[in-house]
């Protein structure tokens, strides 16, 4: 009976794994099929010469290194801001005396509710007349900035909250002041929650499309996923090429998945349970 | 010493870059919708017509598309909460029969990963017609049943389905990570007294698991209304709500007044609107569930 029962327990995770999988692996087929083999409409069927000229095509019709460049620049500049940023912030609200901390924590806390749709004409309309920021990736890394700290702030706090007191009192009997304790003492111990945020950060930033579609119009700025998406609707009946493109562009993503699986997954939990 | 006494300059040198940062790309951009909702204009020309809450008016009153969009959108947290006690289910079934659930787990994750771009466009032609290769369509035409083929993201009937479907689909994994942990961190002992008492199984589950799970339950819950609140750039990618506002939501309803039909003012009382049922909603289910709580313990 118990037999039976572990049996169609493996098969139901099988069949899951299935759902989940195979459309990621039907793209990846998909990308190798000519254009005949696509219309001929089979689900299941592998390329039978498998085209690598749909990726060549596609790397020459497409500007993927530009987009990728710019993926990793506005990724990492958000990265290190929102961590200097919020680990600051996070220091004066959990550890110092100060009346307006709670409020402070409150204000931070609002941003985690409020929807970045909301923002993007008024901000269309304020880099619009900021000279030094038009045309430039800031228009995209600076409400990046600002709508990953919210999140960075509650884990960063939470956690600064839980260091023993007793660590900054000596450091400051020997003479140590706050700066030096906030980067020598707490920011080390914070190592963690501070892997939890780039994490999240990495995730939702080298993802994020609509506020790039909607800032960004020179096609040297574009960031991969709002790049990928721009080619596929100008190349719209290539559907190798597009199959080649949208593979290239889940690459780099699936490639740090495979080495950090399980640090990625740990800090979404992370970030899930506290945020 | 309990909180380091620091002069208020220190204060100010850590909290106001972020806080003005923040405040400046949050708060400003919905003080400026608020005003922007009072008017009426097209964003080009220099005439800003005062209208007052004239704007907001049309939204409740006089427009065919928000009330339907609102449905749509608390369908969607629907069905978004839906599928948490199923993820809690296959949690367990992992936690119980498969030895190396971690790696199992972290590949039914994978989607979740992948930007909307990438899911958005590969479900696109999953949904495709036969004739532009769609998989679906294949399937059906495998199985001898053509009568039910479609251009299904063109079907009004069948576009905010197809919508709901991709989202279960790509975030099934992340309810599943964060109820398979909850299940991991529920001491083995407990387990381990309760069968010495008999209770094995689904027994052991309904009295030990589901009680000590309630907690990362909640999250989940909470994760997935909100993000259906704001659902947004999937169907921007995948139909843009479309066909014939078939598949708007109010983010959708807010971006294409704005950015299509250049009604700024118009858009930006729907973006104030989206803002205020975001944050009543949130807080909302937030006192539903503190209420569960105390009426648990």
């Amino acid at each position: 009976m118990s037999a039976i029962k572990k049996w169609i327990v493996y098969l139901l995770l099988a069949i899951l794994v299935v759902t989940q999988l195979y459309p990621l692996l039907w793209l990846v087929l998909y990308s190798f099929k000519t254009n005949e083999e696509i219309l001929g409409g089979s689900f299941f069927a592998l390329p039978q010469n498998p085209r690598f000229a749909n990726y060549t095509e596609a790397f020459e019709a497409g500007n993927y290194l530009r987009y990728l460049a710019n993926s990793v620049i506005v990724t990492v500049v958000t990265m290190v801001c929102v961590i200097v940023l919020a680990s600051m912030v996070a220091y004066a609200i959990s550890r110092f005396r100060w009346k307006l901390a709670p409020v402070a924590l409150i204000i931070f806390m609002l941003g985690l509710m409020i929807p970045m749709q909301a923002t993007l004409l008024p901000l269309m309309t304020i880099f619009k007349g900021i000279p030094f920021l038009k045309n430039t990736l800031g228009m995209l890394i600076l409400p990046y900035i600002a709508f990953q700290t919210p999140v960075a702030v509650f884990i960063l706090s939470g956690f600064m909250k839980g260091i023993p007191h007793e660590i900054e009192e000596s450091a400051f009997m020997d003479g140590a002041s706050v700066y030096r304790i906030f980067r020598s003492i707490i920011l080390p111990i914070s190592v963690p929650p501070i892997m939890t945020v780039c994490i999240l950060t990495f995730i939702n930033i080298w993802n994020e499309y609509i506020l790039a579609a909607t800032f960004i119009s020179k096609e040297s700025l574009k960031t991969l996923p709002f790049g990928v998406n721009s080619f596929v609707s100008q190349y719209a009946v290539n559907y190798g090429n597009i199959g080649a493109f949208l593979v290239m562009g889940a690459i780099p993503v699936i490639l740090i998945y495979f080495i950090l699986s399980e640090r990625i997954t740990k800090g979404m939990v992370a970030g899930a349970v506290k945020g | 010493m309990n909180v380091l006494k620091v002069p208020k300059l220190t204060i100010a040198v850590f909290v106001l870059p972020c806080l003005l940062l923040y405040v400046s790309m949050v708060f400003v951009p919905i003080l400026f919708s608020v005003y922007n909702s009072t008017f009426q204009w097209d964003g080009l020309s220099s005439v800003k017509e005062f209208v007052g809450l004239e704007n907001y008016k049309n939204i409740l009153l006089n427009d065919p598309y928000f009330w339907p969009a609102v449905r749509r959108t608390l369908m969607y947290a629907v069905f978004s909460m839906v599928e948490i006690p199923v993820c809690l289910l296959f949690a367990i079934l992992i936690n119980r029969y498969v030895r190396k659930g971690n790696t199992l787990v972290s590949i039914y994750f994978m989607p979740v990963i992948l930007s909307v771009v990438i899911i958005g466009q590969l479900w696109k032609t999953i949904y495709n017609p036969l004739d532009m290769g769609g998989m679906i369509n294949g399937v059906l035409h495998f199985l001898g049943m053509d009568s039910s083929m479609k251009a299904w993201l063109s079907s009004p009937k069948f576009a905010m389905y197809c919508l709901y479907i991709v989202s279960l689909w790509q975030y099934f994994g992340y309810h599943l990570l964060i109820q398979f942990t909850g299940v991991q961190n529920i001491p083995a002992d407990i387990y381990e007294a309760a069968r010495i008492d008999g209770a094995e199984g689904f027994k052991a589950d309904r009295y030990i698991t589901l009680p000590l799970i309630v907690p990362v339950f909640k999250i989940s819950i909470v994760l997935a209304f909100i993000g259906s609140l704001q659902a947004f750039d999937l169907i921007m990618v995948m139909t843009g709500g479309g066909p014939a506002h078939a598949t708007d939501v109010i983010s959708t309803l807010m971006y294409n007044n704005t950015f299509m039909s250049n009604k700024y003012g118009y858009g930006s009382a729907l973006a104030i609107v989206l803002v205020i049922i975001c944050l009543v909603f949130t807080v909302l289910i937030n006192t539903i569930f503190k209420r569960v709580e105390n009426k648990v313990s």
